[in-house]
């Protein structure tokens, strides 16, 4: 990895953090609505923000990157937007939402990583807003002060009200749990990776600690605080509270600090894989590359030239002497291509063996 | 990949011209626990109309891999053994530029899960100090894993390259071919 | 009444082929098995040994053994996938009854066995005792093999048993006996590793014993020369230093040539010659027009590149020289066999460290299977059923009188013959599936279906099996201990990992109850494998497979015994003949005069082309058992008919075309593969195929007038392109009925 810094990619990311700052602040009603006991939380955010921006644009700036992310808008800009951006949104609900691509290689992986993804992602988009002061709840004030009246609050964005609910209403139980159900999913989804972790030999061989196993711990450590956060002041008259408050702090810092860095980059990641079907799809309507040696179509004619690009981006080139490229033949081709050069050095060496 | 027990005086040595096409390499590939019943390992004929020459192909584990190099995913590593690890599950978006950009023509797309699987040299049995499952069925030692010392004794007209020209470039790996006494490398084009 | 109960398609969705993968991530358990037992593959001559995974009495994986001296943890695709045959979905689990329209019913033991043994008494009490047949086969144990030849002769009292090695290597056997006096091969496969030059005649090793390329690729590393005799460019003749493109049928040509150019430029070991071998004068004689240029016109191969080989072999110092199915499946197999040992004995080549000659056994026990009496002609210890004293030798050994000790009875061929002729009316077989493995296997068939009973020990329901009136569950190879020689003459061990799944019994038990109820108890009482082995070793003392100085625990110590083995102080012999003291009545090795003859069935207008068969790497035999594990049948999921371009272009057949192959025993279509490695007057299909992809259909029934082998290799077929062209396994299913 190249620790230097990236010029481009920290203005984008300082500007970005800052204008989530402005935004927020603005958001929260110049701090009114923000809760100061978030704010180690804030600040935690506000890294792995500039982190996560950082981080993208540095990816971004990576030839092979590059050059998806701008087929991928030119492709889905070009013409029939309309009917592009609808199998985008199909796509990214059958993909990025329910994940369906893992369900082949098992479908208890796949309800493990559903859970933890849903979990995971439906905790970001409540405490995130939380945090940064864009969404608060407040009794509403025409019923606070009436004694005989059903409380009703309000959830507010940006400081607008948004939708009301009575206290004590299902789904006021809902809202205000929700972060419960989230831990109970995350905790289900990562103890059936832990498991399988700990007792598939491929696993084992192939896994890291700190880029396989810490995560999964994190998450888990991060739920079972919050559920005890709860647990505590619902049950136990808050013993143990300010323990599990800032083991659950510490874990979630770490844990939004790390996004940018570690396996939980690929959440920001995933959505390229729409754009490599994009690429793909559309690539088939330009036309296909067939190999010179097995005379077969082997993948689009775009990618193989993209990939002439990318690879001479990358420090390597492999146009031969006739104009033409190793990369033109496919891969069958290629592996025959090898065989028959093995063939050729072994006759010319005059034996095959010894 | 904590706790290794990898034997870093072992290699991987690569004949095709020994190779008879059977197949035992790529039916024992899927029983290596690192990649499910998936195998890894391809054994195609050359041109089967006019000759039943067929080769085999593991993961040559480049010194700079290519196919790490144009992932735009990075979910391609190599590791302090300088084994080039298969795509990493959570990051793999299965776009196949690995797959067209290998010189070797060594990684897969398997369709059916969206992403990019390779060779990984049998990590979960290497790590533990065995042999990978081709390597160690193969009745033809058109792949061999062992020591240096053991190749030239067993092959003394025999020189393990590992470097490898396509055109203008020249690609170095972990991984040997068996060529004639005194080759330095094998000129694909 | 043998013939279907229900339409084939009802039987195959009940009782398969269906294939059988691992699940997605392997079995569990795989990672922490109960027990791993070393044992050996049971898929060809070769007996790799392997080690099986075993959790909850299922094997669920395998794992190399490296410490084998065979195969040093090295396996062929069947090897590797062969745990998937345990497990399987198709897997005979009880014993079963033919019910008229309605299929295969579960029947209890006792009365299946019941049924069997009235059905056994009827027949014999009707027609005489030789109207009650067995048919047995060599991928048995020894001691399966033994127990078989015992239960005909002395439970059933037939003499007609025979068995499936009838088909394999018989012709060899055969040969070795003229030659040698003995039937193996005559040193083990160390001595390969310095032999100077190595021809392999018939042998597709690559394909039918991948793991013996090993060790004829660690001999040319040490600079052996390899000379392949082949119609087709096998893999291993493509970096042959000589390939002959021999027609089928004209081997013993091709071998006589050889011959007459050795004895013309005096490349010949006289001394050897003199002292220690007779027939010589003979056998030059009856090759002394057998020129060059004859070669060339009989053979087509080039009569450079015979003069070539006929040099190299010449003047080697050390050699070898492997044959297998590929001249023996013929009606002058015989000859072939003492052609290739005439080459050997005229250089003196044998009994010496890397000069070597064997055949290559096919068959899980193609070896000790055809030693020790279920063929036909043979009593253990390789004796001779027509021999007094080898008779009354055995007689005494199983406690009956000489004169109840039936005689020699039909071959498979025969028995199918005699079927038809009305002769047999019963059958009783194991481990043989004569419709796919059978010549001419409609007429198979139609004697199937004029049997009056036939009961079937299997494990799986085999196309043959399906004609059985009875069907009794078996076992596997892994549900049994025992032991098999490998190719080599090495007799191993065979682990029993598993119990036989539900209420399926070991083969060995089923035996010992029939013969029990057959009112034969006393002398069928062993309380295990061992015990069968302990009265084999007996039994086979002082014969020429003399198996008397070996036991289990010998085995077990040292990975394998070589026999003859006369006494445990015996260490065993590798090597045969290094004493020149060969096992003939007069002590020395025989030269036979082997003169060319046709085929019987030679190409005519009608039928123009060649048509041989053979295998290929991913099915063994009559695929049984391997054409239910899915990744095998993934490797070739289809015979295809393999044909020249020139021969293609003549009948306007393209690639992947179907093809009508017919000859004057029956039709089948086969998708084409047109390649340049396979004669241009030969088509070849491969035979593990039943039904209409079934190339033994076309095949002939004439027999070698001595081994009885039926000539699987040649016989003249005409072609006719279809129009039609199918997906790879497209039709399999349908097909196969």
């Amino acid at each position: 990895m190249n620790f230097s810094l990236n010029k481009k990619a920290a203005v984008i990311s300082i500007i970005v953090t800052l204008a989530c700052v402005v935004v927020s602040f603005y958001g929260s009603r110049k701090l009114q609505n923000f809760d100061p006991a978030l704010i180690a939380y804030l600040f935690g955010t506000l890294f792995a923000l500039f982190g996560l921006v950082y981080r993208y644009c540095v990816w971004l700036q990576r030839p092979p990157t590059r050059m998806y992310f701008k087929r991928t808008w030119q492709l889905v800009f070009t013409r029939s937007f309309l009917v592009r951006a609808f199998t985008m949104l199909k796509d990214s609900i059958r993909n990025l939402l329910f994940q369906q691509f893992i369900y082949p290689r098992g479908r208890k992986r796949w309800m493990a990583h559903f859970m933890l993804a849903a979990g995971c992602l439906a905790a970001f988009a409540i405490t995130i807003p939380l945090t940064l002061g864009w969404i608060n709840f407040t009794l509403d004030p025409a019923t606070a002060l009436e004694p005989g009246m059903t409380k009703l609050y309000n959830a507010n964005f940006f400081g607008f009200k948004v939708m009301s609910f009575e206290l004590g209403s299902v789904p006021a139980f809902l809202i205000f749990h929700a972060l419960t159900w989230c831990s109970w999913l995350v905790i289900a989804g990562a103890v059936i990776f832990l498991v399988r972790r700990l007792t598939n030999a491929g696993l084992i061989a192939s896994q890291t600690f700190e880029g396989d196993l810490l995560p999964l711990i994190l998450l888990i450590i991060i739920s079972l605080t919050g559920l005890g956060l709860n647990f505590s002041y619902a049950f136990m008259k808050g013993i143990a509270y300010d323990f599990m408050s800032v083991t659950h702090a510490i874990a979630v810092i770490l844990f939004l600090v790390w996004i940018p860095f570690g396996k939980f980059f690929h959440i920001i990641q995933r959505p390229a894989q729409i754009g490599a079907h994009i690429y793909k799809q559309e690539g088939k309507k330009k036309g296909m590359a067939v190999c010179p040696h097995t005379g077969k179509e082997f993948t689009t004619r775009l990618h193989v030239d993209d990939l002439k690009i990318v690879t001479k981006e990358v420090g390597f080139d492999f146009t031969l002497e006739d104009g033409t490229s190793h990369l033109d033949y496919s891969p069958e081709g290629k592996r025959s291509l090898l065989a028959k050069a093995h063939l050729k050095a072994r006759q010319e060496g005059g034996t095959f063996f010894g | 990949m904590e706790v290794t027990a990898y034997r870093t005086n072992m290699e991987f040595f690569v004949d095709m011209q020994r190779c008879i096409g059977c197949r035992a390499c790529e039916m024992a590939c899927a029983e290596c626990e690192t990649n499910g019943q998936e195998s890894m390992i391809h054994v195609n004929y050359v041109e089967r109309a006019v000759t039943i020459q067929t080769t085999v192909q593991v993961c040559m584990h480049c010194d700079d891999p290519v196919c790490a190099q144009v992932c735009p995913a990075d979910a391609i590593t190599k590791d302090e053994f300088a084994v080039v690890h298969s795509a990493n599950t959570a990051r793999c978006i299965g776009c196949s530029n690995c797959v067209m950009a290998c010189p070797f023509g060594v990684p897969i797309k398997e369709e059916k899960y969206d992403m990019m699987m390779k060779c990984n040299m049998c990590y979960d049995r290497t790590s533990a100090g065995k042999k990978p499952m081709c390597a160690t069925v193969c009745p033809s030692q058109a792949l061999f894993y062992g020591t240096r010392e053991e190749i030239s004794r067993m092959r003394p007209n025999s020189t393990p390259v590992n470097t490898f020209i396509f055109g203008k470039q020249e690609v170095t790996t972990k991984v040997n071919i068996m060529m004639p006494k005194g080759s330095t490398h094998l000129k694909i084009h | 009444m043998a013939t279907l109960p229900v339409s084939p398609e009802k039987i195959i969705h009940h009782f398969g082929p269906h294939l059988n993968f691992a699940p997605q991530e392997g079995y569990v358990g795989r990672d922490e098995p109960d027990a791993t037992v070393k044992t050996h593959c049971c898929f060809c001559g070769m007996q790799c040994g392997i080690q099986l995974l075993v959790k909850n009495n299922k094997v669920v994986g395998f794992e190399p053994w490296m410490e084998f001296p065979f195969n040093e943890g090295r396996l062929c695709p069947k090897g590797v996938q062969r745990y998937l045959q345990n497990n399987h979905p198709d897997r005979l689990l009880e014993p079963l009854e033919r019910v008229e329209g309605e299929g295969f019913k579960p029947i209890a033991w006792d009365n299946a066995l019941d049924r069997v043994t009235s059905e056994i008494k009827r027949i014999q009490d009707t027609y005489g005792k030789n109207a009650f047949a067995l048919l047995s086969g060599v991928s048995l144990t020894n001691e399966k093999s033994y127990l078989m030849g015992k239960f005909a002769r002395v439970a059933v009292k037939t003499a007609n048993l025979d068995y499936n090695g009838r088909l394999c290597m018989v012709s060899a056997g055969a040969g070795n006996k003229k030659a040698f006096g003995l039937d193996r091969s005559s040193n083990n496969y160390a001595d390969l590793e310095h032999a100077e030059v190595i021809i392999v005649t018939g042998a597709n090793v690559s394909e039918t014993f991948p793991t013996l390329t090993h060790w004829l690729w660690r001999a040319r590393d040490n600079g052996a020369k390899l000379i392949v005799i082949d119609p087709r460019v096998i893999p291993l003749a493509r970096t042959a230093d000589i390939h002959l493109p021999v027609k089928p049928g004209t081997d013993s040509a091709l071998y006589g040539a050889m011959l007459k150019y050795l004895v013309d430029h005096d490349m010949l070991d006289h001394d050897f010659i003199n002292h220690h071998t007779t027939g010589f004068e003979d056998t030059i004689a009856a090759v002394k027009d057998y020129t060059l240029e004859w070669a060339e016109t009989v053979t087509g191969v080039d009569k450079e590149k015979i003069r070539q080989a006929a040099e190299l072999w010449g003047k080697a110092k050390t050699s070898f020289l492997l044959h297998a199915r590929g001249i023996e499946h013929h009606s002058k197999g015989v000859e072939n066999v003492l052609g290739c040992i005439n080459l050997v004995l005229a250089t003196g080549r044998i009994g010496r460290p890397y000069c070597g000659y064997g055949t290559i056994t096919g068959q899980g026990n193609g070896q000790g299977g055809r030693e020790h009496g279920h063929k036909c002609d043979q009593l253990p210890g390789n004796r001779d059923i027509t021999n007094p004293d080898h008779r009354k030798y055995i007689a005494d050994v199983w406690g009956i009188p000489e004169a109840e000790l039936p005689g020699k009875g039909l071959t498979a061929w025969e028995l199918i013959e005699a079927i038809h002729r009305g002769e047999v009316k019963g059958l009783l077989s194991i481990c043989f599936n004569p419709l796919i493995s059978l010549p001419n296997n409609n007429y198979v068939r139609e004697a199937l279906e004029k049997l009056e009973f036939y009961v079937c020990i299997d494990f799986f329901l085999s196309e043959t099996a399906r004609h059985a009136d009875i069907v009794l569950a078996g076992s596997l190879h892994e549900e049994e201990e025992g032991t098999v020689t490998t190719a080599e003459g090495r007799v191993v061990r065979i682990r029993k990992a598993v119990n036989p799944p539900g209420s399926a019994r070991t083969d060995t038990s089923i035996i010992l109850d029939l013969a029990a109820r057959l009112g034969e108890a006393d002398k069928f009482s062993y309380p295990n494998s061992e015990a069968i082995f302990n009265e084999l070793r007996i039994a086979s003392k002082g014969g020429t497979a003399d198996y008397y100085g070996i036991t289990y625990k010998k085995i077990e110590d040292n990975m394998g015994v070589f026999w003859p083995c006369p006494s445990e102080d015996h260490p065993g012999t590798p090597r045969l003949w290094e004493d020149r003291k060969f096992a003939t009545p007069d002590g020395k090795a025989h030269f036979n005069p082997v003169a060319f003859r046709e085929p019987s069935e030679v190409t005519d207008s009608g039928y123009p082309v060649v048509l041989t068969t053979g295998r290929v790497v991913s099915q063994y035999l009559s695929g049984t058992q391997t054409r239910r594990i899915g990744k095998l049948v993934g490797i070739v999921p289809e015979p295809l008919l393999e044909i020249h371009p020139e021969l293609a272009q003549r009948y306007g057949i393209r690639q992947r075309e179907t093809v009508r192959v017919t000859t004057r025993r029956g039709t089948g279509d086969f998708a084409a593969n047109i390649v340049e490695t396979i004669r241009k007057d030969t088509v070849f299909i491969p035979y593990h195929w039943p039904g209409r992809k079934s190339a033994n259909q076309l095949t002939i029934g004439t027999l070698d007038p001595v081994s009885k082998i039926p000539e699987f290799k040649v016989c003249a077929c005409r072609l006719e392109p279809l129009g039609v062209f199918t997906q790879p396994g497209e039709t399999i299913a349908f097909d196969s009925i």
